[in-house]
C-alpha cells in the first residue's frame, strides 16, 4: 500500500497580504506562490475563480516566457501576461 | 430496480414541460436528463456512451450554440431523452455557452426544456476544481446525479476517492464511470431513475450568519420573481461576483437595488462580495476533499507533463505543430485515395447498371449524367471529409488543440486577437459553420466578431473537392521527400494561404471597425489523453451524415437543375460532325451555354472559359457544387461514353478555336486561389447573420464578409493569372 496523504484544506482567505508580495507575472519558471489578490475585470476574475485560481491557492509556475503557464489544483492554465500582472502572489520558495 | 410510479411533473414549480423534443411523435418521454460538466471531463464521451447513435444535432432556440440531444431506453423500457449542455466551468454565465446551460437548468431557455434530473460529469482526477460547478448545480433544487468519470485515470495517478463518503457529503447519487470503455453506464442509468424520485438536493454548507443576513434582500427579490428558495440562494451568491445582469434576470424588478444593498451589507460585515462565492465554495470543497480524497505522493512527472515539455517547447513546440499540420493534410490527400477510387468505381458501375435498364434518351441521360454524375462527383469526397474530421477530432479529444491555441497566442496577439480565436479558426478547416459557432467561447464581442469575419477564410472541407479535382488534374505527383508529394504540399500551401490572409484581415478589422484592447488569454490545457475511438467515430459519423444529407438534397436538386439547363433546348446538330463536336455544340446551344457565355466576359480576365464561369456561378450556394457542375457538364459532353475520370477530361480538354489545352496549371492555381478566398456557402452566410447579431446588423456584417471575400478572390485570381502569364508561365 503506497503512503497516502489527505488533501490539505487549501483556503486561507483571512491572511492579509504579506510584505513579500509581487505580481504573478514576475515569478519565474519553477517557482511556487500563493495567490493573495486578483485585480482584473469582474468577468475575468469570475472565470479564474471557476477555473480554480482563487485567493489562497498555491500555484506552480511552469513557464513564463510570453504567457504564464501554471499548475493550479493539478490542472494546467495558460494566462496572458496582462492577467498575470494583475494577480498578486506571495512567493513560497524558488526551485530550480 | 427502480421504476417511476409517480409522475415527474407533480411539482408545479418545475415549470412548463414542452414536448417539442420528445423523439418520434407519440413516443412518451418518461425522463429528461441534462448533462453538464467542465470541459475535458469526458462529458461528450459519456453522452455518447449513454445514447450511442440515437442523437440529433440542432441549435438552441434563438442562438447557434449547438444542441445535441440523444435518447436511451431505461431498465424497464422507459424512454429517456438526454441533452448535452455546453461545457462550463461554472454557472457564472461568462460566455454565451454558460448562459445557455444556466437557462436550461433553470427551465428558462426558449425551448422551455426543463430537466427532471441533471447529470453532472466530474473529472475524478481534478475533483476539487470540478466540485465548484457541481455545488452550484446541486443548489438549483433539481435532482442531481454525479458521474465520477475517468475513474481509471484517477487510480493510475494515485487519487483514491471514497465514493460512499462523497455521496454522503454531496447528498446526491455518485457513480464512478469510465466513459471511454462504457464502464459504469448501467449503474449510472439506474441512478438517474433513482435520483428523480429522491428529495431535491440543496446547499451542503452554511454561510456565516452575518453573510446570510446580508444576502437576504437579494434572495427575497429572486424568490419573489419565482425562483425556488434553493436556486435563489445560488443565484444570489453567483450575482455578487458577476459584472452584468444576465439576460434571464433583466426583467426582475428591483434586482439592481437588491444586489447593491446585499453587496453593501456584505462589505459592512467584513467580506469582499466579488470573491465571496469562490471563498465559501472552495472552503467547503477543501473540507469535502479532505474527508473523501486521498492522494498518493507523486514526485515524478506524469507522461502528459513530459509530452508538454516538448509540445510547448520554445523550439520543438512550433516544429511539432507544423509537423502535425503537414501530417493532417498529407493524410487527407493521400490516405483517402484508395477509398475514393473505390467509391468512384462503385458509383460508375451503379450508373452504368441503372443506365442499361433505361431506354436510351433523355431519361437515361438524366439518371446517368445528372444524378449519378453530379451527386457522384461530390460523394467521392466523403473519405477525405471523414479523415479531416477524424484528424481534428483527435487533436481536440487528445488535448493538443489547446496547446496549439497556446502556441498560437503570440501570433494571434500580433493581429489583435488571442489564442482562443485560434480554435474556431482551426475548426474552420473542417467547416466554417461549427467554426463560427465555436466563437461563442470568446467573451469579448469585438474579438468574437473579428474572428467570425475571418473564419470562412480557413479552407473548409467543401473546398477539398475543388482542390482535389484541380491538384489531381494539374499538379504532377512528384515525391519531394519520402511520404510528402508535391500534390500534398500544394494542398498545404492553399490552406496556409487562407490562414495567413485570415490573420491579416483580422488585424485590419481589429485596427479599424472593431478597434479595441486585446483581451488576455485564460485557457485550460487539459492533460493529454487517448481519444475514445467510439466517441470519435460517433462524431465523425454525425459530420459525414450531414455531408451526405446535403449531397442527397441540395446537391442532388442542383445537379438535376443543371442537367436540364445543359440539355435543353435541343439543337439540330450536324450529324456529320464528330460526336465530341456535336455534344459541344449542343452544350453551347443549351440554356447553361447561354448563361455561361453571359458570364464569360467577367471571368475571361482570370483565364476562365464559359464552362468554369457556369460552374462558379452554380457554386455560389455551396462550393462543392463546382465539382458536380463540372461533372454534369462533362457528363453531358462525354466523349463516346468513356468512363475516365473528370480529371483526365479536364487535362484533355482543348480550346475549340486554338486547339491548345483549355485548362493549364496556371488557370488551375488561379481557380484554387479564387476558391481559397470566395465565400460561396449559404449556410455560412446564414450563421454569420445570426452570430453577428441578427437583423439588419447581422445582415450588414454578412454582406461585408461576402463582399470583401469575393473582392479578394477575384483580385487574387487575376493577380495569379496575369502575373503568371507576365512571368512566362503560360496561360
Amino acid at each position: 500500500m503506497p503512503p497516502v496523504i489527505a488533501l490539505p484544506t487549501l483556503q486561507n482567505n483571512d491572511t492579509p497580504p504579506a510584505r513579500s508580495t509581487c505580481a504573478l507575472a514576475a515569478c519565474g519558471p519553477g517557482s511556487r506562490a500563493t495567490v493573495v489578490d486578483i485585480e482584473c475585470s469582474a468577468d475575468e476574475a469570475c472565470r479564474l475563480r471557476a477555473l480554480g485560481l482563487c485567493e489562497g491557492i498555491s500555484v506552480n509556475v511552469i513557464d513564463s516566457r510570453h504567457a504564464m503557464l501554471l499548475e493550479v489544483r493539478g490542472t494546467r492554465l495558460a494566462l496572458g501576461s496582462a492577467i498575470a500582472a494583475g494577480i498578486t502572489v506571495r512567493p513560497q520558495s524558488a526551485q530550480a | 430496480m427502480t421504476s417511476l410510479q409517480t409522475p415527474l411533473t407533480s411539482d408545479p414549480s418545475r415549470g412548463t414541460r414542452g414536448h417539442g423534443h420528445s423523439g418520434t411523435p407519440g413516443d412518451k418521454v418518461t425522463l429528461r436528463v441534462a448533462i453538464i460538466g467542465n470541459p475535458n471531463t469526458g462529458k461528450t464521451t459519456l453522452f455518447n456512451a449513454l445514447t450511442g447513435l440515437r442523437q440529433r444535432v440542432g441549435n438552441f432556440a434563438g442562438v447557434t450554440v449547438e444542441r445535441v440531444e440523444g435518447s436511451f431506453r431505461g431498465p424497464d423500457g422507459q424512454h429517456v431523452t438526454v441533452l448535452d449542455l455546453p461545457g462550463s466551468y461554472s454557472l457564472s454565465a461568462g460566455s454565451p455557452d454558460e448562459q445557455i446551460a444556466l437557462d436550461v437548468l433553470l427551465g428558462r431557455d426558449k425551448d422551455r426544456w426543463r430537466p427532471d434530473v441533471v447529470l453532472v460529469v466530474m473529472d475524478a482526477v481534478h475533483i476539487d476544481r470540478n466540485l465548484f460547478l457541481a455545488s452550484q448545480v446541486i443548489e438549483l433544487g433539481v435532482p442531481v446525479v454525479v458521474a465520477l468519470n475517468q475513474f481509471d485515470v484517477a487510480e493510475i495517478e494515485g487519487v483514491a476517492i471514497d465514493v460512499p463518503e462523497l455521496i454522503h457529503e454531496l447528498g446526491v447519487p455518485v457513480v464512478p464511470t469510465i466513459a471511454k470503455r462504457s464502464e459504469g453506464i448501467e449503474p449510472l442509468k439506474r441512478a438517474l431513475f433513482i435520483a428523480a424520485s429522491l428529495p431535491a438536493p440543496s446547499r451542503r454548507f452554511d454561510l456565516p450568519e452575518a453573510a446570510d443576513e446580508a444576502l437576504a434582500p437579494l434572495r427575497d427579490c429572486l424568490i419573489a420573481d419565482g425562483l425556488l428558495p434553493s436556486a435563489a440562494s445560488m443565484e444570489a451568491l453567483r450575482l455578487l461576483g458577476s459584472s452584468k445582469t444576465d439576460a434571464h434576470l433583466k426583467g426582475v424588478p428591483g434586482l439592481a437595488a437588491a444586489l447593491a444593498a446585499s453587496s453593501d451589507a456584505l462589505r459592512a460585515a467584513g467580506f469582499t462580495p466579488a470573491r465571496f462565492e469562490s471563498e465559501v465554495r472552495y472552503r467547503w470543497i477543501g473540507e469535502v476533499t479532505g474527508r473523501t480524497v486521498a492522494r498518493r505522493v507523486n514526485s515524478g512527472r506524469s507522461l502528459s507533463d513530459r509530452i508538454d515539455a516538448i509540445a510547448l517547447h520554445r523550439v520543438y513546440g512550433p516544429m511539432l505543430f507544423l509537423l502535425v499540420m503537414v501530417l493532417v493534410f498529407q493524410s487527407v490527400f493521400s490516405w483517402a485515395t484508395p477509398l475514393m477510387d473505390a467509391i468512384e468505381t462503385v458509383i460508375g458501375a451503379a450508373g452504368r447498371t441503372v443506365g442499361a435498364l433505361l431506354p436510351a434518351g433523355d431519361l437515361r441521360s438524366l439518371v446517368v449524367d445528372g444524378v449519378f454524375g453530379g451527386v457522384g462527383s461530390v460523394l467521392v469526397f466523403l473519405p477525405q471529409i471523414a479523415i479531416l474530421f477524424t484528424a481534428i477530432g483527435v487533436l481536440e479529444h487528445s488535448g493538443y488543440m489547446s496547446r496549439a491555441a497556446y502556441l498560437m497566442d503570440r501570433v494571434m496577439r500580433r493581429v489583435g486577437l488571442h489564442g482562443k480565436s485560434f480554435i474556431p479558426m482551426l475548426s474552420g478547416y473542417a467547416c466554417a459553420v461549427p467554426g463560427i459557432m465555436a466563437t461563442r467561447t470568446i467573451e469579448d464581442p469585438k474579438d468574437r466578431l473579428a474572428t467570425i469575419m475571418v473564419v470562412p477564410l480557413m479552407s473548409c472541407s467543401a473546398r477539398l473537392p475543388v482542390y482535389t479535382l484541380l491538384i489531381g488534374a494539374f499538379v504532377p505527383p512528384i515525391s519531394l521527400i519520402p511520404g510528402v508529394s508535391l500534390q500534398g504540399m500544394t494542398m498545404l500551401v492553399m490552406y496556409l494561404l487562407g490562414t495567413f490572409v485570415a490573420l491579416g484581415i483580422a488585424a485590419i478589422f481589429k485596427r479599424t471597425l472593431l478597434k479595441g484592447p486585446v483581451r488576455p488569454m485564460i485557457l485550460e490545457l487539459p492533460p493529454f489523453r487517448w481519444p475514445s475511438p467510439r466517441s470519435l467515430a460517433i462524431s465523425v459519423a454525425q459530420r459525414c451524415q450531414l455531408f451526405l444529407r446535403r449531397a442527397g438534397t441540395v446537391i442532388l436538386a442542383l445537379s438535376i437543375v443543371l442537367w436540364a439547363l445543359a440539355t435543353y433546348p435541343k439543337d439540330q446538330v450536324d450529324t456529320s460532325l464528330p460526336i465530341a463536336a456535336q455534344q459541344e455544340r449542343q452544350l453551347e446551344h443549351s440554356i447553361l451555354g447561354h448563361i455561361g457565355h453571359g458570364i464569360e466576359p467577367f471571368v475571361r480576365p482570370l483565364g476562365y472559359d464559359w464552362k468554369i464561369g457556369v460552374s462558379i456561378a452554380a457554386s455560389f450556394a455551396a462550393r462543392e457544387v463546382f465539382v458536380s457542375t463540372m461533372g454534369t457538364i462533362y457528363g453531358v459532353g462525354d466523349r463516346g461514353g468513356d468512363d475516365s475520370a473528370l480529371q483526365t477530361q479536364l487535362r484533355q480538354e482543348r480550346n475549340a478555336v486554338t486547339g491548345k489545352p483549355a485548362y493549364t496549371p496556371l488557370i488551375a492555381v488561379g481557380l484554387m486561389v479564387f476558391y481559397v478566398f470566395a465565400l460561396m456557402c449559404m449556410s455560412t452566410i446564414a450563421v454569420t447573420v445570426r452570430e453577428a447579431g441578427g437583423g439588419r446588423v447581422g445582415w450588414s456584417w454578412a454582406a461585408l464578409q461576402f463582399g470583401y471575400m469575393l473582392g479578394l478572390a477575384y483580385g487574387s485570381a487575376w493577380l495569379v493569372y496575369a502575373g503568371g502569364k507576365a512571368l512566362g508561365f503560360g496561360g
